[in-house]
Formats: C-alpha cells, sequence, structure tokens
C-alpha cells in the first residue's frame, strides 16, 4: 500500500469520528501549545542575553574593582570607599592590568560621591546618580537615541538614561532631549569652573585655635552653583536605570573640586589667615580608593577566563561577561526546563487520550479490519494503517499548538510592551526549527501512542473480526 | 489439475478439554469455472471450508491448493496477496466502509495492490459498470438500497480479477427480487469463467449452482452434479 493511501484512508477514518478527533487533537494542542510558548520564551530570552552581551562588547569584557566578591555589572559599579587593606584602583593598576596578555584596552570608571546635590532641568530636580566613564571603545552604551560619548566631550557633554530623560518630560525613547541643556547641582563648596570661594572660612566652619588644618566641607555661606550639560544620547533602559554618564575625568575633576580645603596658618584659621587648597587628582583618588572600576576588553572570549584569574593574582576582583552571561543562559535554561517539563505532562497526558482514541478505533473497526484483511491487506497494513491514523493526530495536534502559541504570543507581545513601557523585551518570535520539533515531538507521541492499538489491530484473526459485530 | 483441491483437510478447535474438528479429513476438488453451492446446517463447517479454501484460516492437518499453490506454505505477506489476487469476497451484511463511495469501496482491494490512483478508479468505474451501479459511482452506503450494496460488494470483489469468488450467504439480508438479481449477476459472472463458491441455506439459490455439496458435521458430500 502507497504512503499516500495510508494518509487518505486515515483521514478518512479520522473524519468519521469527528467530535473525538477534534478532543483528541485538542488536548495535543493544549501541551504544544505550552511547549511552543514555554520554548519560545526560553530561546527568546537566552538570545536575547547573548545579544545584550555580545552587541554591548560585555562578552569581551571584565570588569575590575577591590574586593573579591564581585559581581559583573557592566561598568555602573558603586565605590563604597576603599577595601581596608584592598588594593587601590589607580593609574599604576590600570597600566599593570592593561599590560596583560590578551587585554586590548581598559576603560576606568568613577561613579560621584555625592557631589552634586540635584540635577535640574526646567522646574524638575531628580536625584543624581552620575558614572563616569573613559570614553574609548570599550564601553558602548546602548543608545536608542542621538549619539555615545566620544573622547573630545571632555565635559558638559552627558549620556541620559531613557528613564531618565522621561522622567525630565521628554517621553518615548526621550529622543527630544537630545541637545538640550541639563544643570548639574553642585554641593557647597564647589570650587570649581568659576565658582568664588570666600577669602576667609565663614565663622561656622573655623577650626580651634591650634588646628592647622581643617576642611571646608559643603554647608551654606560656601558657593553651589550649576554646571551646565548638553544632552548628547539616550541610553536604553534595559542597558542602565536612572543613571546620568558622563566622561571620566569631569566625573573626577567635579568630585576633586568639591573637596577644597582650607589651610590654617600658624595662628588657627580664627585670624581668616591662609587659604584654600583643592588637593591634586592622583591623591583625592588614592583617598577615595581608586577609580570604582576597570572595564578590560580582552582579544577573544576563549581568553576572558584566563585574563580574569590572572587579574585576580594581581590583588583585584574581577568578574567577568561571560560568566555572567552563561549564569543568566543557565538560569533560562533551568526557567526552560521547569516550563518545558510542565508541557511534556502535559503532552504525556494527551498520549494517553490517543491511545484511549485508537483502542477505541480499533475496537469499533474490528469488522472493518476483517473486511480489509479479507480483501488482501497484511498484517504489517493493518499495523501501518493504525500508527499513522494516531501520528496524524499527533501531527494535526502540534500544527495547531504551534499556531495557537504563536497566536497568543503575537497578542501577548503588545500587551507585555505596554506594561513595561521603555524596557526592550526580548523578541518573542516562534523560531523555524521549534516548529519542526514540536510537530516533530508530537508525532512521534502520536506514533508512539499508536503502537500497542495498532498491534492488537494487526493480530486480530480476520475471521474473528469478520464475527464481530 | 482442479483449480481447488483440498487433501484431507481437517481443522480443528480447542473447546475447553475437547478437541472439536470442523473439518474432518476432508477432500475436494473444484475445477475452474465451477459454481459450486457449499450447503449444510448451521455449525456443519461450511464456513470453515470457504475460510480454509479462500486463505483466511489455516488447517491443522491436510493440505489446500488453490491455484497451484499450496495455501499452508504461505507466509503472512503470500497469503494475503493471494486473496487480494485470487479470492473475491462477498458477505451476507456487504461490509462496506459507512465512510466510503461506492467507487471507494470497490477501490480498496485495488489500494492493496499498489495500483495507481487513476489506474484503480478506471478499473472500479468498469466494475461498478459491470453490476449496473454506474450512476450510483459517488453514493455511499447509506444511499443505496439492499441489493445495490450487495451489487457494490460484488463489484469490490471483481476489481482485482480474481479467479475465485465466494459468497457467504450472499442473497440472505436481500427480498426474493434482489436476491433474484443478485444471483443472476453472479450466474453471469460463472458463465464469464470465473469459479463460484456459495455459501447458502436456501435452496433456490443452491438449484443455480452445477454442483452442490453438503457439509455435516465436518465432513463433505457430494450432493448433486450437474453438467
Amino acid at each position: 500500500m502507497r504512503w499516500r493511501d495510508y494518509l487518505g484512508l486515515s483521514l478518512r477514518s479520522l473524519r468519521r469520528s469527528k467530535s473525538r478527533t477534534i478532543l483528541t487533537v485538542a488536548a495535543i494542542v493544549i501541551g504544544a501549545t505550552g511547549i511552543t510558548i514555554m520554548l519560545t520564551f526560553v530561546t527568546s530570552l537566552k538570545s536575547f542575553v547573548v545579544q545584550h552581551f555580545t552587541q554591548s562588547g560585555q562578552i569581551l569584557q571584565i570588569q575590575v574593582a577591590q574586593g573579591r566578591n564581585l559581581s559583573f555589572s557592566g561598568f555602573t559599579g558603586n565605590n563604597n570607599g576603599p577595601t581596608p587593606g584592598a588594593k587601590v584602583l589607580s593609574a599604576a593598576s590600570e597600566a599593570k592590568v592593561a599590560a596583560l596578555p590578551h587585554v586590548t584596552s581598559v576603560s576606568a570608571t568613577f561613579s560621584q560621591g555625592g557631589y552634586i546635590e540635584y540635577v535640574a532641568f526646567g522646574s524638575k530636580k531628580l536625584q543624581p546618580n552620575i558614572v563616569g566613564y573613559q570614553v574609548n571603545a570599550v564601553i558602548k552604551p546602548q543608545l536608542v537615541a542621538g549619539r555615545d560619548l566620544v573622547p573630545t566631550d571632555r565635559t558638559g557633554a552627558v549620556l541620559l538614561t531613557q528613564d531618565y530623560a522621561n522622567a525630565m518630560g521628554f517621553k518615548g525613547t526621550g529622543a527630544g532631549a537630545i541637545g538640550k541643556t541639563i544643570y548639574l547641582h553642585t554641593n557647597y563648596g564647589y570650587s570649581g569652573e568659576g565658582a568664588t570661594l570666600p577669602s576667609a572660612l565663614p565663622p561656622q566652619h573655623q577650626c580651634a585655635q591650634n588646628q592647622r588644618n581643617c576642611n571646608g566641607g559643603p554647608s551654606s555661606g560656601l558657593p553651589a552653583i550649576n554646571l551646565a550639560a548638553r544632552v548628547v544620547g539616550i541610553v536604553s533602559k534595559g542597558y542602565a536605570n536612572q543613571t546620568i554618564f558622563i566622561p571620566l575625568s569631569w566625573s573626577i575633576a567635579i568630585s576633586n573640586q568639591s573637596l577644597p580645603r582650607f589651610n590654617c596658618n600658624q595662628n588657627g584659621c580664627g585670624n581668616n589667615t591662609g587659604g584654600w587648597v583643592t588637593p591634586s587628582v592622583a591623591s583625592y583618588i588614592a583617598s577615595n580608593g581608586g577609580y570604582n572600576s576597570l572595564v578590560v576588553e580582552v582579544d577573544n572570549s576563549a581568553n576572558v577566563p584566563h585574563v580574569a584569574t590572572q587579574i585576580r593574582q594581581l590583588g583585584f576582583g574581577a568578574a567577568t561577561g561571560l560568566s555572567q552571561m552563561k549564569q543568566q543562559t543557565n538560569a533560562a535554561n533551568l526557567i526552560g526546563l521547569a516550563l518545558g517539563g510542565l508541557g511534556l505532562i502535559a503532552l504525556f497526558i494527551a498520549a494517553l487520550g490517543v491511545m484511549n482514541t485508537m483502542v477505541m478505533s480499533v475496537l469499533e473497526r474490528t469488522r472493518e479490519i476483517g473486511v480489509m484483511r479479507a480483501l488482501g491487506a497484511r498484517r504489517s497494513t493493518i499495523r501501518r494503517l493504525f500508527t499513522f491514523e494516531a501520528l496524524v493526530l499527533g501531527f494535526f495536534g502540534g500544527v495547531f499548538g504551534v499556531l495557537l502559541g504563536s497566536l497568543l504570543l503575537l497578542f501577548a507581545k503588545p500587551i507585555l510592551a505596554n506594561s513595561m513601557k521603555g524596557t526592550t523585551l526580548p523578541n518573542f518570535t516562534v523560531p523555524i526549527w521549534l516548529i519542526f520539533v514540536v510537530v516533530a515531538l508530537t508525532s512521534f507521541i502520536g506514533f508512539i501512542s499508536g503502537v500497542l492499538p495498532s498491534r492488537r489491530a494487526a493480530r486480530l484473526d480476520p475471521i474473528e473480526a469478520l464475527r464481530y459485530e | 489439475m482442479p483449480l481447488i483441491q483440498l487433501e484431507k483437510v481437517t481443522k480443528s478447535y480447542q473447546l475447553g478439554d475437547e478437541k472439536f474438528n470442523a473439518l474432518d479429513e476432508v477432500s475436494l476438488n473444484v475445477e475452474k469455472g465451477e459454481f459450486l453451492a457449499i450447503t449444510g446446517p448451521s455449525g456443519s463447517g461450511k464456513s470453515t471450508l470457504a475460510n480454509v479454501i479462500s486463505g483466511l484460516d489455516r488447517v491443522s492437518s491436510g493440505r489446500v491448493v488453490v491455484n497451484d499453490r499450496d495455501l499452508s506454505t504461505l507466509s503472512d505477506r503470500e497469503i494475503s496477496r493471494f486473496r487480494n489476487r485470487t479470492i473475491g469476497f462477498i458477505f451476507q451484511s456487504f461490509n462496506l466502509k459507512a465512510d466510503s463511495t461506492a467507487l471507494e469501496n470497490v477501490t480498496l482491494p485495488l489500494i492493496f495492490l499498489k495500483m495507481s490512483p487513476r489506474e484503480r478508479k478506471a478499473r472500479a468505474t468498469e466494475c461498478l459498470a459491470q453490476v449496473g451501479l454506474s450512476d450510483r459511482a459517488n453514493h455511499r452506503p447509506s444511499q443505496l438500497s439492499g441489493g445495490q450494496r450487495q451489487r457494490v460488494a460484488i463489484a469490490r470483489a471483481l476489481a482485482a480479477k480474481p479467479a475465485v469468488l465466494v459468497a457467504d450467504e450472499p442473497t440472505g439480508n436481500l427480498d426474493s427480487e434482489r436476491g433474484k438479481e443478485i444471483l443472476q449477476i453472479l450466474q453471469n459472472l460463472n458463465d464469464q469463467g470465473i469459479t463460484l463458491l456459495v455459501i447458502t441455506h436456501d435452496e433456490s439459490v443452491a438449484s443455480r449452482a452445477n454442483r452442490v455439496v453438503e457439509v455435516r458435521d465436518g465432513r463433505v458430500k457430494d450432493r448433486r452434479q450437474h453438467s
């Protein structure tokens, strides 16, 4: 018998018991839909993670900081001051790391330590979270509008994250903020960019008579100014939240110029003698525990673990984008296993349904089997016919399951996007290979479910089958 | 050599502790082109006789040779092929596929013959014409009368051009008029050279045969023979 005839006879038999066929296929559809959605979710999530790490270059990056317990966070790590006994991330340590084999470039980052009181645009005043980074090819923030910082952007140029731009009143991607000037309002005691410090220390800050040096910290009576900054780019919400990115040199300068000291003369500060001194950048960096982090780029992802080990041997903490990516993809795999397991359970139950349908079909068609045997059908023909019928049930269950799953994902996408506005979501599109895998899986399950009933059909004695009422 | 040759054929069944011989050392020859009626009371073994001749059942001992082939030596594949090509079955209750049209029912044995769709459609159309049902080719069994259904069954039996037609009470489910029509069709086929084996209780059917054998307690006795 030809395969086309097996298909024709199977379809005709399935059409005969429409309700039962629909119910059996529906059970498979549920399982197949579940598996389609779950696996699409997991594969999309994984490719989203890999794409994120690859496009941002983080797959090749190592984040270096003080302390051993470090988790990779791109370049937005916090510096909570020097860890006792830890090595300072200085320019010298940057040079050491840069000299390691396979390291192609290094970028330092430095977060503001609270020397900007607020960020202002018009009447809006927002909490500052300012990160400076060394502008080179290592750090590539994901932009949704505008351009990245360039080495010539020494001061006065910033990138805003999308949510920050939104908070300032620029909707959507926040592209409307490009070219606008915002203001970084310093704390009291800022000494840079034309801020004029009083010639004498205000009385409330005067030191005890015998104290030679005393700090002039932020306080009223000392100047606080608005540092103008032009927005050049908007960073994707998925890359970082509530952050303003500025060039590294400017970030250090703002912090450094926020800490002038009033050097008193031998008679103390009471006589208004002495003067303001701003510490050198190097000494400032050293006293503040160095850079927040170094972001190291390696020539090839295969060399990342080795370079990270070498950095740890230098006494720094090192976290790799690669291991972070693996952690995230492993988490996605675990979710996939758990969800896929549920889908498989649903398919197993559906398989029992197929088996039940086929057993009923064999019983109902016993006489027909006898007739077919009398007309020349071999045992193997009967076995194949019933197995094929079960396989067809599985096949259609798979096809409709994939279709339904794709439709649900299609409808879910705008709903998700609407509820998570501004967040870059994975592209939940059913991969082509998954369509084939799900249909092949359900067909196989149909086939397996049909094996026992079809064997039973093939073993029927034709004479007994012909007598069956 | 006879077309069908049975040599000391015994067919036994185990009924609990007892052994029951449905056929008891039966020897019978049927010549090509014969119209043989097999009669006998219920449970006498006439259906078993037809079944072993048509290859539906295996004998316990003895030999069944049909068309020069010893059926006891054939594998499932070979005996299925034998049934497909050599034997045409006609049942009392027609046994048509309810979900298929008359044409599709007739093509069924041709599907097992691996004939191409075009060829089998042509052959099935020819067979339906032979039994006078060309205009009912696309009707389902439920849309046909009893007589028409049996004619479809005859067309199906003829489809693979068998040497022998085995009809089990072919008029049993029909009124006398329709029964006569069916018998006439069978008679015509026999006149064309097809060997006909008819199992029947009906004397009027047996009277049309050129030879009648009676099966009683598993043994066969020639009752009447015409030329």
